[in-house]
This record gives structure tokens, C-alpha cells and sequence, in this order.
């Protein structure tokens, strides 16, 4: 299988605290295509950093991030914004969608800023609806969803302009079980049948439970790499 | 971006209407301050070119740096056609022949200002007639005085009284003459109200022993933007050895430059005006800004360039801005449209700053249309201006950071 992510000797350390503060200690890493990896670690291990590292969101202190065989750390902040808009899918703990744009515009966005043609715009938005089972919400702004459909419009965002792959931060940490469940089936079939990678950091068993990898990180260096079989 | 911009500044209304409100009170201030300087700019300018210098004149070359009689000019056919050769700009002429004199009757006497008119013609130029208060105006061809109330009083004169006139002629001549007074008319200002007498132009010439000649031939323009340029033109016309044309600013350079001081003093109450606006807008934008802060990292994450994010927060700003100058003047022209209409009557020392001024004590307004485009287009200007707060914010903010805020 392609490696999607590698990553060398990544550290990270937050210096700007009155003490400095080791995020990430020496993490080599790949994440294979196709992957459903979970990093789990208590609060502070270095979960969210990692993602962001690896997301492009924020710069390792040492190491390299190797995706699609460019080395990320390297690149400008410019090239960064271009790289995610292609590359990565992002869904966050809070959704975060934009409140002022409906499930399918919000869903359009990424594509929109890719510049894609607006019917294809269009026909991907509503099957990536449709795929979350938001089919009937099509016109309808966040304000008025569920904490449950809005993570599923995240997920339908994240997952339209087909990246390589998609980072979740504690993406069931505001859901209700059955939403939580609800959500992570839907993860886990776009996983399967469309062969997308998709890392996410959590807490939640629930979403352990689902994974096929699960990395464990402790004070910011990797503590467990286990293979889980699932099917 | 456009379709983000607008939506956005209808998902905190409260918020949106609090800056177009501030935005619109910023422009509605300034509409009625410009408006009443330029209402009592263009008052004074209204009030010295009818009462005055209409807005060009001929006149000797010498005239003007010493106004004595020895500096009429001739008005002959040299000057009537260099004015009928631009007939189509000049609306009406108005011939003075004018000079100081001694005015006496029995026993009293005192200085006047003797002004020999075209009575027609200066009522057309400021209604010279209408300040009658007894007896009658003369016509061209009559041959008796008309004094103001003044005049009257400090010398004891009554309708049908002589006024007897002493001063100097044309060239040396005495000039002398006894006039029946025919008519009394009221100034408001003192200055005019305590020293003017007048004569038909003829009879005024005659005194003055300077027939066909004029101390200035007064030009009143069909439009007084023209007046520099016509000034020029008409000068071509005549022999610069014996002609010069003053434009009103020419022959009124103190007024202009008191004036002129005190638009100054306007002007830094206008950029007070602006400052305090912008800090109102400054405000709400600031407050905008800080509860946005992690949507605008959010967006950042997910792919949309600091530049988009720059753009879509100017566009709020254009739209609220553009928004607020609208309903300011909207809100403004009724307001500034009744007080052109209702002028304030200035009382106390107001009122005699205004006399001195040789103004009517009235505050008038003005509704031109470059009040309205200039001072939206400031204000305009200025909520752009700190809308580039947010843009210069997006550009050093932390993605994470904001994100997590």
C-alpha cells in the first residue's frame, strides 16, 4: 500500500511558555493508505499537536512531515494553504462550520476555493450529503441542525474534494452516543468502500473501538503502534 | 467571498446596525456641518456680490489701489463692447460713479458717500428699492437725492428738505450741488445706514464734473464660476494701460480672509468630527474582530487564504460603510433642506459678528450636491480606512491560536 504520511524524527517545542514545553519528542511515523488510525494518549500527550503537525497547521521545531513525497516542514506558508486545500480533509471537535452558508455550500466551500466547476461543485456536494444521509438537509443553514448532522457535514466537507487523506480532531467528544455511533459508521463505511485514509485523535472508546491502527503517544513521543483486525 | 461577506453581516444584526448606525451619524454630522459653512460661505459671498461688487468689475487701472475721482474711468465705446462682445456670459451691467463728500444742511454737516446709480439697474442687482421706508426712488431722468435714514437724522432732513453737497470733482473741479431729498431708505447695517446718499447716474456725473465716466462698471455673470476666466477675456478686449477687471475676491481680500480663518477653524472641528467617527466605528469593528477570531482561524484551517479572509472582511466593511453614508445622507438632506429653507436667526453677539461681517444675522444652510458627495466619500473613506484593522489582524494572526480561542 502507499505510505500517505511519513514522518522523521518530528519534534516539537512550544517556547514560548515560561517553561518550554515538549510537545512532540522524536516521532517516526507512516500512515499507509486507507489507514482508520486513532491516536489516543491522556491530555497533553501531544495528540492534537501531532495533527496539527502533520496537517500542516503548525511548524515541527525539528523533523520532517513527508506527504505525497514533499517535505512539509519546509514549505512556505503560501504553499501550506495551497497543499491543504488539496491534500487534507480537516473535521474538528467543534464542527466548525460556516454558519452563514447552508449544509451544501459549506460542504462546496473547499471545492469553491479549489476553483472546481460549479455543477460538479454541485453533484459532490449532494452525494457527499447524501453519503452522511443528509440528503434533506441540503438547504438548510447549521444553526439549524443537530451537534450530530453538523459533524456530519464536517465529515461531508472534509471528504468532497478528495483529499489524501483526513485528520479528525476529538470529532465525537460533542456528540451524543447515538449521534457518536451514528457518525463513526459513516467514517467507517467512506473508509472502507472509498479507500480514504482518515486519522483521528480522541478520548473516546467508542471511536478506539472502530479503529484498525491505534498509536498511543505519552509526554509527546509514541508509547504504542498496534494493528487491530476489525472486518 | 461576496455572497460570505454580505450574509455575514446579517447573522448578528445588532451588531451590523451598530456600526451603519455610527457610520451614518458620522455622515449626517458632517452633512449639516458642511452644510452650514458652506450655507454661510456662499451667504457671504451672495451678500457682497449684490450689495457689493457683483461678481466682475471694470475699472480704471489706477482705481483700485487709490479711489479718487482723478481715477474714473472713461465710459465710452472701447469698454461697451468689449462687455457686448460677451453678452452671452454677462447677464446685466451696473454703472457707479461714487466718491465721498461733505453733506450739509443750515448749520449741520457731515461725511457721506455719494453714489451716483442706475436706479433700475441696481434693483435688479440688490433690491435697492425695497429698504424705502418714506417718499420715492428716483428714475434715471429725475433729479433728486435719495438719503439713508442715517443721514437723515444726524443732519435733520424731512422728504422735501435740501441737502446741499460739497466735495472734489473730476481732475480738480469742485464739485458742488443742492438736492431736493426725494426719498429715505433703512439699512440694517450701520456703515451703509449712517453714510449713503444717492443720485440718478447722470445728475451724480454731473456733480462729480466727470460726465461718461464711471468709478466701475459692475458685471453680474450668468454664472459665477465664470468670473476668472471671463475676467481674462474681457481684458483682451480693453487697453491694459487704462482698464483692469477685479474679480469680488480681488476687491474684498480682508472679508475673503477672514473668512477664509474662519472656515479654518471649521475645517479642524470637521476633522475632530471625523476622528471621533472613526473611533466609533473603530469600536464596533474591534468588538466585530474579537468574537470572530476563532471562525477566522477555522477558516484559515480549512484551506481559505489570509488574502480571501482579508477580502471578505473588507467587503463587510465596504458594504456597512457604504450602507451607513446612503442612509446618512438619506437621513441628512431632510434635515439640512428644512434649515435651508428655515435659516436660524442669530441673536447677541452672534448677530453682530454677522452685522460686521456686512451680513444678514441668519444662519443659512446650503444643500449642494458636493456636500452630500464629499463628506459621504470622507466618511466613506474613513470606515474603509479602519476597516483595514481586521484585514492587517488577518494577516498576523496565528491560525492555531485563534482556532482554539
Amino acid at each position: 500500500m502507499k505510505t500517505v504520511i511519513k514522518t522523521n524524527n518530528l519534534s516539537k517545542v512550544y517556547s514560548d511558555a515560561a517553561v518550554p514545553v515538549q510537545a512532540l519528542k522524536d516521532v517516526n511515523l507512516e500512515f499507509k493508505e486507507g489507514e482508520f488510525t486513532a491516536i489516543v494518549g491522556p491530555s497533553g500527550s501531544g495528540k492534537t499537536t501531532f495533527l496539527n503537525v502533520i496537517g500542516g497547521l503548525d511548524k515541527p521545531t525539528e523533523g520532517h512531515v513527508i506527504i505525497d513525497d514533499v517535505d512539509i516542514a519546509t514549505m512556505k506558508e503560501s504553499q501550506l494553504f495551497d497543499f491543504r486545500l488539496k491534500h487534507i480533509g480537516f473535521v474538528f471537535q467543534a464542527y466548525n462550520l460556516i454558519p452563514v452558508l447552508t449544509a451544501k455550500e459549506n460542504v462546496s466551500f473547499i471545492m469553491l476555493l479549489q476553483k472546481a466547476p460549479k455543477k460538479e461543485m454541485e453533484k459532490r456536494a449532494k452525494e457527499m450529503l447524501e453519503q452522511v444521509g443528509l440528503d434533506d438537509k441540503l438547504d438548510v443553514r447549521p444553526g439549524k441542525l443537530s451537534g450530530g448532522q453538523q459533524q456530519r457535514v464536517a465529515v461531508a466537507r472534509a471528504l468532497a474534494s478528495k483529499p489524501d487523506f483526513v485528520l479528525a480532531d476529538e470529532p465525537t467528544a460533542n456528540l451524543d452516543t447515538e449521534s457518536a455511533f451514528n457518525l463513526l459508521d459513516i467514517m467507517a463505511r467512506l473508509n472502507r468502500e472509498e479507500n480514504i485514509t482518515l486519522i483521528f485523535s480522541t478520548h473516546d472508546q467508542r471511536v478506539i473501538d472502530r479503529a484498525r491502527r491505534v498509536i498511543t503517544l505519552v509526554d509527546g513521543a509514541v508509547d504504542k503502534d498496534e494493528q487491530f483486525d476489525r472486518d | 467571498m461576496l455572497t460570505l461577506a454580505w450574509r455575514n453581516l446579517w447573522r448578528k444584526k445588532r451588531r451590523t446596525f451598530i456600526t451603519v448606525s455610527s457610520v451614518m451619524l458620522a455622515a449626517v454630522l458632517a452633512i449639516f456641518l458642511m452644510s452650514m459653512v458652506n450655507g454661510m460661505k456662499q451667504q457671504m459671498i451672495d451678500s457682497i456680490i449684490s450689495n457689493t461688487t457683483g461678481h466682475l468689475q471694470i475699472q480704471d487701472v489706477l482705481y483700485h489701489d487709490e479711489p479718487t475721482m482723478d481715477h474714473a474711468m472713461e465710459y465710452g465705446e472701447e469698454v461697451k463692447q468689449a462687455v457686448s462682445a460677451f453678452a452671452d456670459e454677462i447677464e446685466y451691467t451696473v454703472p457707479r460713479i461714487e466718491g465721498f463728500c461733505l453733506a450739509s444742511k443750515e448749520i449741520s454737516s457731515r461725511g457721506v458717500y455719494l453714489m451716483g446709480i442706475w436706479p433700475e439697474k441696481e434693483d435688479r442687482m440688490n433690491d435697492l428699492s425695497s429698504r424705502l421706508i418714506k417718499g420715492e426712488m428716483f428714475s434715471r431722468h429725475d433729479d433728486f437725492a435719495v438719503i439713508a435714514e442715517g443721514v437723515a437724522t444726524q443732519l435733520d432732513l424731512e422728504l422735501g428738505d435740501t441737502i446741499v453737497l460739497l466735495g472734489q470733482g473730476f481732475q480738480g473741479m469742485t464739485a458742488a450741488g443742492k438736492y431736493r431729498v426725494g426719498g429715505i431708505l433703512e439699512f440694517p447695517l450701520p456703515e451703509q445706514n449712517n453714510t449713503m446718499v444717492y443720485l440718478p447716474l447722470q445728475e451724480g456725473q454731473h456733480f462729480f464734473a466727470a460726465p461718461d465716466r464711471l468709478n466701475r462698471l459692475i458685471l453680474m455673470l450668468e454664472d459665477q464660476a465664470l468670473a476668472e476666466e471671463l475676467a481674462k477675456n474681457i481684458q483682451q478686449e480693453l487697453d491694459e494701460e487704462w482698464y483692469t477687471l477685479k474679480t469680488w475676491e480681488e476687491l474684498m481680500p480682508d472679508k475673503v480672509a477672514a473668512f477664509e480663518a474662519r472656515h479654518a477653524q471649521v475645517r479642524i472641528f470637521a476633522w475632530v468630527l471625523y476622528i471621533v467617527a472613526g473611533f466609533g466605528i473603530f469600536g464596533t469593528i474591534i468588538t466585530m474582530m474579537h468574537e470572530r477570531l476563532r471562525e477566522f482561524g477555522i477558516l484559515l484551517s480549512i484551506g481559505l487564504k489570509r488574502t480571501q479572509l482579508a477580502g471578505i472582511c473588507l467587503l463587510e466593511t465596504f458594504f456597512m460603510s457604504i450602507m451607513g453614508v446612503i442612509a446618512g445622507v438619506i437621513v441628512g438632506f431632510p434635515i439640512v433642506y428644512w434649515f435651508y429653507k428655515n435659516p436660524i436667526p442669530l441673536a447677541d453677539d452672534m448677530a453682530d459678528v454677522m452685522i460686521d461681517f456686512g451680513l444678514e444675522p441668519l444662519m443659512r444652510f446650503s444643500i449642494e450636491t458636493d456636500i452630500f458627495i464629499y463628506q459621504a466619500l470622507t466618511i466613506f473613506i474613513i470606515a474603509l480606512l479602519v476597516g483595514l484593522y481586521p484585514v492587517n489582524k488577518v494577516f498576523r494572526l496565528k491560525m492555531i491560536h485563534a482556532a482554539k480561542n
